[in-house]
């Protein structure tokens, strides 16, 4: 199997990455239902939420989405020569997201906020947590896995797409152009979907494996749901 | 001790009506056709249904006589007589009157004599959750036969009466809220019944409920589909027995039936999750499955959630689905009784085979789902 040989839209995955797909859209689902308890993004849901509350979540992204680059691409350095082909795929996707920040900037002044003032923000409790826990598994020999916490990450990059952008605009007033950093995950999402499958069928191949990929998905949601709960709390 | 789906039956009030109908029957708000009607039927695929008001908006028949009607046609067709029947469950979402329960009104329409009795309230679900306290009934023993019926009146709130009543509610200055009028090109009514027995029938198939099993996430999302709320937000009063007269409720649309349309997406995934909850517990195999009834169209199951299942391994695949949807409507918790009444009338079901059962409630998000084998007689 190779990147340029995708497993078709129709087709099954060998029996332990079904397992591990089966995991991971569980632990999705999960961490969704979290999600939407969490205060800030409850408000999205009952239509309470502000222009402020935009302004705060940005600001405490950005530290995890600097610190997304920089996994990553040490996980890619972490994969021997015996997983040349899970490497190419995750270097590939550092490079499209390793300047995502930028974006996220604009989005922040675009929406009121000073780009000095996002700069120099810090890291929240839960980021803390967050990115410590990412680095961590990323430095581990062939670290299969951080699947888990791609999948997690991936679909929360489509869900802001699909689910937040435009109701963030309906509810504030803010123009699309504001909204850069969350619309323009869910337009690369299908093609990283694709490359997820292939990798999963690549290295789901024993059941340690399907339970790290698992675990570590599990960890990834909830830091990442803290993170949002634990807003300025620096 | 085993339970088994021995009978069932159906009533659907009135004739099928199309498409190209509904407006006729319900009425046009401010005599205008609906801008949203063709959008939202082509999302749901439903080409015919059935009201229990004529194109007066004058109800024909009352909901309990439709359940009473789902019910006798059961007992008939399984040759019961009233006293048989040791327990009654009823299921409805709302009643003809506030109170007393819905099942009280059933029981005495079907002269079942000192029964016990069991009224469920709720969405789509509150059917499967009437037949689980039978099933459980009689599987302790407590019960040899009991009678469960599920029915919806659900046209009465969907007359354009009740949307040019609402004069003060959202969006009422521009036409309907979308979040009003979603329902409407949705819903409408019928009823069904379902006979359960210690014993399967001699001779003859029946279906075994392996198990039922469900889980509600109301702790998680907001309301999705609901009547009593303006949807006005915080500052509105809460319920619709809040405001000094009923008659301010339903002007502030109160009393309208709404769906959050933009949580609705919830509910297919928390179907799934269900589904794969139950796969990872190793009560359900996924190939073993020959029959899936679920309570909502293949329309909903799309795009990537179908791709991950069928990745995964957990797709049901299409010619296995059976749903009668598409001519007899959405009748909210009548719908699934309404499709076991057809499937277990049509003889599809060949002994051994397993059916799988689906009702997902967007209403506050509950999920169920129910197993049955085929099983013939000695």
């Amino acid at each position: 199997m190779t990147q340029d040989d995708p497993i078709g839209g129709q087709e099954a995955l060998q029996p332990l990455a079904q397992e591990a797909l089966r995991g991971l859209l569980r632990t999705w689902m999960e961490f969704e239902r979290k999600l939407a308890k969490v205060p800030v993004l409850r408000r999205l849901d009952t239509g309470t939420f502000s222009q402020s509350d935009y302004q705060r979540l940005l600001f405490n992204l950005r530290a995890q989405v600097v610190e997304g680059a920089r996994w990553i691409t040490r996980a890619a350095s972490s994969f021997d020569r015996d997983h040349a082909e899970v490497r190419s795929i995750v270097i590939s996707h550092a490079k499209d997201e390793h300047r995502d920040y930028e974006i996220l900037e604009q989005d922040y002044v675009r929406a009121g906020g000073e780009l000095e003032a996002i700069q120099a923000g810090q890291r929240n409790i839960g980021s803390e947590a967050l990115a410590a826990f990412l680095m961590h598994r990323a430095s581990q020999p062939n670290p299969v896995d951080m699947l888990g916490a791609m999948f997690i990450i991936e679909g929360l990059g489509e869900k802001m797409a699909a689910s937040w952008a435009e109701r963030i605009c309906e509810l504030t007033g803010l123009p699309e152009e504001a909204t850069t950093f969350l619309r323009y995950h869910g337009e690369n999402d299908e093609n990283h979907m694709e490359r997820f499958y292939v990798m999963l069928d690549t290295v789901a191949t024993s059941p340690e494996r399907v339970a790290a990929i698992q675990k570590t998905a599990k960890v990834v949601a909830r830091l990442y749901a803290l993170q949002l709960e634990e807003l300025d709390n620096v | 001790m085993s339970v088994y789906i021995t009978q069932t039956g159906s009533y659907l009030p009135g004739d099928p009506v199309d498409n190209e109908r509904i407006e006729t029957v319900l009425g046009f708000v401010h005599d205008k056709p609906s801008k949203l009607k063709r959008r939202i039927l082509k999302s749901n695929g439903i080409q015919t249904r059935h009201y229990a008001i004529d194109a007066a908006q004058e109800t024909q028949v009352q909901n309990e006589e439709m359940a009473v009607a789902a019910g006798q046609l059961a007992l008939e067709r399984s040759g019961l007589e009233p006293q048989d029947i040791g327990l009654l469950s009823v299921a409805t979402s709302q009643g003809d009157y506030v109170l007393p329960g819905f099942g009280s009104q059933v029981q005495a329409g079907l002269e079942i004599p000192r029964v016990e009795l069991v009224t469920t309230h709720g969405i789509c679900s509150c059917a499967m959750m009437a037949l689980k306290a039978a099933v459980n009934g009689v599987k302790v023993g407590d019960q040899q036969q009991a009678l469960v019926v599920s029915s919806e009146l659900s046209s009465r709130l969907l007359k354009k009466q009740r949307y040019e009543a609402a004069i003060g509610s959202i969006g009422a200055q521009r036409g309907l809220d979308f979040n009003a009028e979603f329902l409407r090109w949705m819903l409408s009514d019928g009823a069904g019944a379902i006979v359960l027995s210690d014993r399967p029938r001699a001779n003859q198939l029946s279906f075994r409920v392996d198990w039922i099993r469900s889980f509600s996430h109301a702790d998680s999302f907001p309301v999705c589909m609901s009547v009593g709320h303006s949807g006005k937000g915080e500052d509105a009063p809460k319920s619709w027995q809040d405001y000094s007269t009923y008659g301010e409720a339903e002007a502030d649309g109160a009393l309208l039936i709404r769906q959050d349309v933009r949580l609705l997406e919830n509910i297919v995934k928390l179907g799934v999750d269900g589904f794969l909850g139950l796969i990872e517990e190793g009560t359900v195999v996924v190939d073993e499955i020959d029959h899936f009834l679920c309570h909502y169209s293949s329309h909903y199951f799309r795009g990537k959630i179908v791709e991950m299942l069928t990745k995964a391994g957990a797709m049901v695949p299409e010619e296995r689905w059976f749903t009668n949807l598409y001519d007899k409507g959405n009748t909210g918790c009548a719908a699934m009784f309404i499709m076991i009444d057809e499937f277990f009338q049509s003889g599809r079901a060949k002994p051994g085979e397993t059916i799988f059962c689906h009702v997902p409630e967007s209403g506050r998000f509950n999920t169920v789902y129910m197993q049955l084998t085929c099983v013939e007689g000695t």
